[in-house]
């Protein structure tokens, strides 16, 4: 396990300095600031939409972030030849995947909060009102589906380019949280077979929209149940494991092109 | 042959015990196609000794050597470091490696990346910071410590990345090529550092095709031809009245090559 908190570790560094967090920290802050000071939306309603502005760019900016930053760990190690002498050191591969598992997700969750803080910030700054329960289950399903995502895309990575990695990840997020949302409804008009065949899959994906929780929050609806939110995340939970267990799977026995 | 001379009594003992090694690499495209790298080599390397590995290009010293890290399953036969499996963390906690190609991560600097290596070896703070400043001291790269290694020459990684092969104190240095890239000063510097490994007691195995330098520090060599251990042992045990190391060389795998197409 000391291995692997290396190994996360070293993610960190190249994050930190690699400084795209800081670039879109600035660039969310400044967007925020136009709005508030363009004064759009009318003095009494501009606090919410500040709000709903902050959270939609806070999730865009830490899905970027995420998929681009784990589908490029693996390959990157593979490409520049590192992974040889890391597998010379007494690392076994699942501490090594776990370690930048973590490192990804824990980095990206806690630029999140920043991009959080950021917004409600804003919002107190002009003498809007947040609700702090709401916003914080949010931040935490937000960080839940962030889990998985990282989990998936790591999985991914172990057996496609960085390249590759993204374009799938991409493209299962927005199977999961666009289209997955509308296949009861669409069920209804199916025919028979494939009305089987399409709620097989509507249960066998993750949902992706069960983690955003930005609506309540902006427009202060109170604290979801308890039960709900510990439910959502013991959902994201089980998906986390899966794909740690199917990344290790894809890595367990990998071998690697030869460098000489 | 010179190469059973100290098998038998020392095998118990050995830091690299190898027996009847075979590797043969599967093609890709899977039609079955097949590369024998390594035929079915046997030999043994006693503690506190300097072991020079050569051969021509793909003799097989870099399957060898990645056998010994156990990135490379033997079709055949067993590997053993200090009495465990090859690629077994218990030997992999006794080795330390330079790879090939010193490649690192351009973003540390060479203290981080000696830092980050003690880290997986689950060295503590104190003894990590101690060991990253000797080594720099060692492998004379205090000054630029602190620097990126993106901005670091060819020799420069080459030095850090023996840096990084000895942070864990290794019982065994498999070192692949380790001056090649290195000005003449940074070469004499390596063969200092590699016999001072061995005063210290360490097991030194290395790849060259360096036979001068090779010459100067090894006590033992290994010649590997297509696959096969030409010879193991004392060079002078074998080599003719004024006879360079190179010239020896020339003259076995010459012979080889003549014996295998007779
Ligand atoms: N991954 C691989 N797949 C198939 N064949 C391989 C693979 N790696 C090495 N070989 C073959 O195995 C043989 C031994 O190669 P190896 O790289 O071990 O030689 P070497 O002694 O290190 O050569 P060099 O001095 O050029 O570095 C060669 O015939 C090579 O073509
Ligand atoms: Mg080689």
């Amino acid at each position: 396990m000391r291995a692997a908190g290396a190994i996360a570790c070293q993610v960190w560094r190249e994050l930190y300095r690699r400084k795209d967090i800081y670039v879109l920290f600035i660039l969310l802050g400044a967007l925020l600031l136009t709005l508030v000071s363009g004064d759009i939306f009318g003095v009494a309603g501009a606090g919410r939409y500040v709000l709903e502005a902050g959270l939609l760019l806070a999730w865009a900016f830490s899905l970027i972030l995420l998929i681009a930053t784990t589908a490029r760990q693996l390959p990157t190690e593979e490409e520049r030849g590192t992974i040889y002498p890391l597998l010379a050191k007494p690392l076994t591969r699942a501490e090594y995947l776990l370690g930048k598992w973590f490192g990804c997700w824990a980095a990206i969750w806690a630029a999140t909060a920043l991009f959080y803080l950021l917004s409600a910030g804003v919002v107190w700054g002009q003498g809007g009102a947040v609700g702090l329960p709401e916003l914080l289950q949010a931040f935490l399903l937000h960080g839940l589906l962030l889990a998985w995502l990282g989990a998936a895309t790591l999985a991914l990575s172990t057996r496609c380019s960085t390249a590759a990695t993204m374009a799938l990840a991409w493209i299962g997020l927005a199977v999961s949280g666009l289209v997955a949302p509308a296949v009861p409804t669409v069920v209804a008009q199916a025919p028979a077979v494939s009305r089987e065949l399409l709620l097989a899959l509507y249960y066998a994906l993750p949902h992706a929209a069960l983690f955003d929780l930005r609506v309540r929050a902006v427009h202060q609806w109170g604290a979801a149940p308890a039960g709900a939110i510990a439910l959502t995340a013991a959902y994201g939970l089980c998906w986390t494991l899966f794909f740690l267990l199917l990344a290790w799977l894809g890595y367990r026995r990998k071998r690697f092109k030869p460098t000489t | 042959m010179s190469k059973r001379a100290d098998a038998a009594p020392t095998a118990a003992l050995g830091a690299l015990l190898v027996e009847a090694l075979r590797v043969t690499y599967r093609l890709p495209g899977g039609r079955g196609g097949t590369v024998p790298a390594l035929r079915g080599i046997s030999l043994t390397l006693p503690p506190n000794r300097i072991l020079g590995l050569l051969g021509p290009n793909g003799a097989g010293k870099t399957t060898l050597i990645q056998t010994l890290l156990g990135f490379v399953k033997p079709s055949a036969g067993t590997v053993q470091i200090f009495g465990a499996a090859a690629g077994s963390r218990a030997a992999r906690a006794r080795l330390g490696y330079l790879p090939e190609l010193p490649l690192f991560y351009p973003y540390l600097t060479g203290r981080e990346l000696l830092d980050f290596n003690g880290r997986l070896f689950g060295l503590a703070p104190r003894v990590r910071r101690a060991r990253a400043a000797d080594l720099l001291e060692r492998v004379g790269l205090t000054p630029a410590a602190d620097r990126r290694l993106a901005a670091y020459s060819r020799g420069m990684l080459q030095r850090i990345g023996l840096a990084q092969a000895l942070i864990n104190n290794p019982d065994l240095v498999i070192l692949d090529e380790p001056t090649s890239g290195l000005d003449p000063l940074g070469r004499l510097e390596v063969r200092r550092l590699i016999s001072d490994l061995k005063t210290d007691g360490k097991t030194i195995l290395f790849s060259s095709h360096e036979l001068s330098e090779v010459e100067l520090v090894c006590d033992q060599v290994a010649i590997l031809s297509a696959g096969r251990l030409l010879r193991h042992g004392n060079p002078t045990d074998w080599q003719q009245p004024g006879e360079s190391l190179e010239q020896l060389f020339v003259r076995e795998i010459q012979a080889d090559r003549a014996g295998n197409a007779a």
